[in-house]
């Protein structure tokens, strides 16, 4: 039997029920909030007993936390890095490489809990329902201990970083200034971080030039101009992926005040922006193949691309209306033609490296 | 319990039509809002030419939305009647909301309440917002129910939650948890009341006569409609928008029963709304009794205020 109670973030309790430790039976789910991010907050939770939620597998709740469906933004850098040094024969480390390699999934599995926890705390899961399983709100586990599950995998990335740092001085350098950068961002934007115009930047930052580098010199190749323009290139498409979300959520996060790139802009301008976006994707995309890659592979994936952008930029230019379902198909096509982007670079990555082997043998 | 809402005297008798096209509109509602104005002003003993000017501010407000939205929506009948639009004209129409408005802040700025004129006008803006939204949600039958609340809490329950909050405020009384719990308890009805008119699109407790399947001939899927579509195959939405009557839509669902079933779950989920609003209703009965209020008028308002889901949901009328 259910009951609902609502309390104020100045209630003495909220803290208890909002991380979900006020009770080893039972849980609180949010199911309406007002005032979210304001000293006013406040929640109606409904309280059920534990046993009455039914739990998943492990491996289901595992990829949930981790948002396992997200892991290839790491992967391809990861394969990319792999395949250019391999063919440049810089391979000079490759035991670091590999724990930088698991560093950064713990890593990334880690961050990906604890953001769904600030989400949860901050009252940002609230505003955009999501609709994929979120494990917290469906009251699979509790924020207190998703939040400890997120600093084991934070430590155990740590614990694979400290060696790659000790032999890689380089990789340590990376390393620092992406946690600063990181850190800062976390303590100047005032609702999340990824809700600022400096958080995107961020994200950019962390998923695309910081990553592509920090991998390649764990690997003690160094940095050079190529995995810059490949990182910068990476992080421009990231960022197109957050603002296709960004958008889809344009009148929830409008109406709640929180303020980023497409809000900023609204709805027609972003229809732009975003069209813009990715143009300057695909001007990096034939600059970078233009002077790293092959002729063949630029002719074919500029076409390629160019076939699959057209149906996604008529999507975009025929959204109508800024809540109905004509975003979630932005949304849809977006990621897809991001998906049809990376399926391109890993089969071009492939080429290149059997290419190289046939080469040698 | 009867109010005068609408006297011919309150608008400039140089305006013959003007008059004309007020009196039928006015005549034949049920003046539900201004009920509940008055239902929630009683105990707190509010001077009653104010709860007057309460009433009718809400009333002016809905029916300056009817009379835009019938225009939006090419709406032929309004209770029984040639809507404003195809009687006069539609100029005459947007005028004649557009008027109500402009009396709605005369009124209320002569009131002298500030904060009820600043409150009333974010609701009208709200109104408006969801109209525009709703309508350019037309012909989109892929939409859900969450976002479609949205729309409803724009356009439907911000006035559920003026008729609740205005009183406390019209005493100058804001204290914000108060108005916080009041929100949340308008917020349900509107969306409760908005859901139960959605269901009379497909003959469920549909006592009044409404249009059968009008919402969807006129490419509008409702709250009902993206609750059982959530789940169908585009072949499936295709044929239950194609649906020229009730039999049509029934095969979309393999017979009459499988329908019924998916009221059913639907109610199901509204039945979970109603013990919430119930919650807030408690809630709410706990601040008044802190505001020292006659304790009989207290549970009397809270009697009438928990009765409020079976009528404004159910259609039961007690």
């Amino acid at each position: 039997m259910s009951r609902f109670l609502t309390l104020k973030k100045t209630d003495a309790e909220y803290s208890k029920y909002i991380w979900g430790n006020f009770s080893a039976t039972e849980r609180a789910l949010p199911i309406e909030s007002l005032n979210v991010g304001t000293p006013q907050e406040s929640i109606t939770f409904e309280i059920l007993p534990v046993s009455s939620i039914s739990r998943p597998s492990f491996f289901k709740l595992l990829s949930r936390l981790i948002k396992w469906n997200y892991f290839f933004l790491i992967f391809i850098p990861l394969y990319y890095v792999f395949v250019k040094n391999f063919i440049y024969q810089r391979l000079f480390d490759l035991p670091s490489f590999g724990l930088a390699a698991v560093a950064s999934i713990l890593l990334f599995a880690g961050l990906n809990i604890r953001n769904d926890v600030f989400d949860h705390v901050s009252g940002f899961d609230r505003i955009i329902k999501s609709s994929s399983e979120k494990p917290i709100i469906l009251g699979w586990v509790t924020a207190h201990q998703a939040h400890k599950i997120s600093w084991i995998f934070i430590l155990a990335a740590a614990l694979f970083a400290i060696p790659v740092c000790y032999s890689q001085y380089e990789a340590g350098r990376v390393a620092a200034i992406t946690l600063l950068l990181f850190f800062l961002g976390n303590f100047l934007t005032k609702n999340n971080y990824k809700h600022k115009y400096f958080s995107e930047f961020l994200l950019f930052l962390i998923l695309g030039p910081a990553l592509c580098a920090g991998y390649q010199v764990s690997l003690g190749s160094g940095v050079d101009t190529e995995i810059l323009v490949f990182g910068v290139m990476w992080g421009v498409a990231v960022l197109f992926l957050l603002y296709l979300v960004q958008y889809a959520n344009l009148f929830e996060t409008s109406q709640s005040g929180i303020k980023n790139t497409l809000t900023h802009m609204g709805f027609d301008k972003s229809k732009t922006y975003l069209k813009t976006w990715w143009s300057l994707f695909l001007a990096l995309w034939t600059g970078y193949h233009y002077f790293y890659g092959s002729v063949y592979w630029l002719a074919l994936s500029i076409i390629s691309l160019g076939l699959c952008t057209v149906p996604t930029y008529t999507v975009i230019s025929n959204a109508g209306s800024p809540i109905g379902s004509s975003l979630a198909r932005v949304r849809h096509t977006g990621f897809r033609l991001f998906i049809i982007m990376t399926v391109i670079l890993v089969l071009e990555q492939t080429w290149y490296l059997i290419n190289y082997l046939n080469w040698i043998l | 319990m009867a109010v005068k809402i609408f006297s011919p005297q309150d608008f400039p008798a140089y305006l013959p039509k003007l008059n004309s096209l007020y009196d039928d509109l006015f005549t034949g509602g049920k003046g539900f809002r201004s009920k509940l104005v008055q239902i929630v002003a009683r105990p707190l003993k509010l001077d009653s030419d104010v709860e007057n000017l309460l009433c009718q501010t809400i009333e002016f407000i809905h029916n300056a939305s009817l009379l835009h939205d019938d225009l939006i929506d090419r709406s032929q009948l309004r209770r029984g009647k040639p809507a404003a639009w195809t009687k006069y004209s539609p100029e005459y129409a947007v005028l004649a909301g557009d008027y109500l408005l402009a009396r709605v802040m005369v009124n209320l700025s002569g009131h002298g309440n500030i904060r009820l004129v600043q409150y009333t006008s974010e609701i009208i803006s709200d109104l408006l917002e969801g109209e525009w939204l709703q309508d350019s949600v037309v012909g989109d039958f892929f939409i859900s129910v969450p976002q479609l609340d949205r729309i409803h809490n724009l356009k439907t329950a911000s006035l559920f939650k003026w008729c609740l909050r205005a009183p406390f405020i019209a005493l100058e009384n804001n204290d914000k948890e108060l108005h916080n719990i009041l929100s949340e308890m308008g917020t349900l009805l509107g969306q409760l009341f908005q859901r139960s008119d959605d269901l009379l699109d497909y003959d469920i407790r549909n006592y009044e006569g409404k249009v059968i399947l009008g919402d969807l001939k006129a490419g509008y899927l409702n709250s009902f409609g993206a609750f059982i579509s959530a789940d169908m195959s585009r072949a499936q939405i295709d044929k239950m928008v194609k649906s020229q009557d009730l039999n049509d839509f029934y095969a979309v669902f393999s017979g009459k029963e499988n329908f019924l079933k998916s009221v059913a779950e639907f109610d199901a989920i509204n039945t979970e709304k109603i013990k919430l609003y119930h919650h807030y209703v408690q809630q709410l009965k706990a601040h008044l009794v802190k505001m020292s209020l006659d304790q009989n008028a207290i549970e009397q308002l809270i009697r009438v205020l928990n009765s409020l889901t079976d009528l404004l949901y159910f259609r039961k009328k007690s």
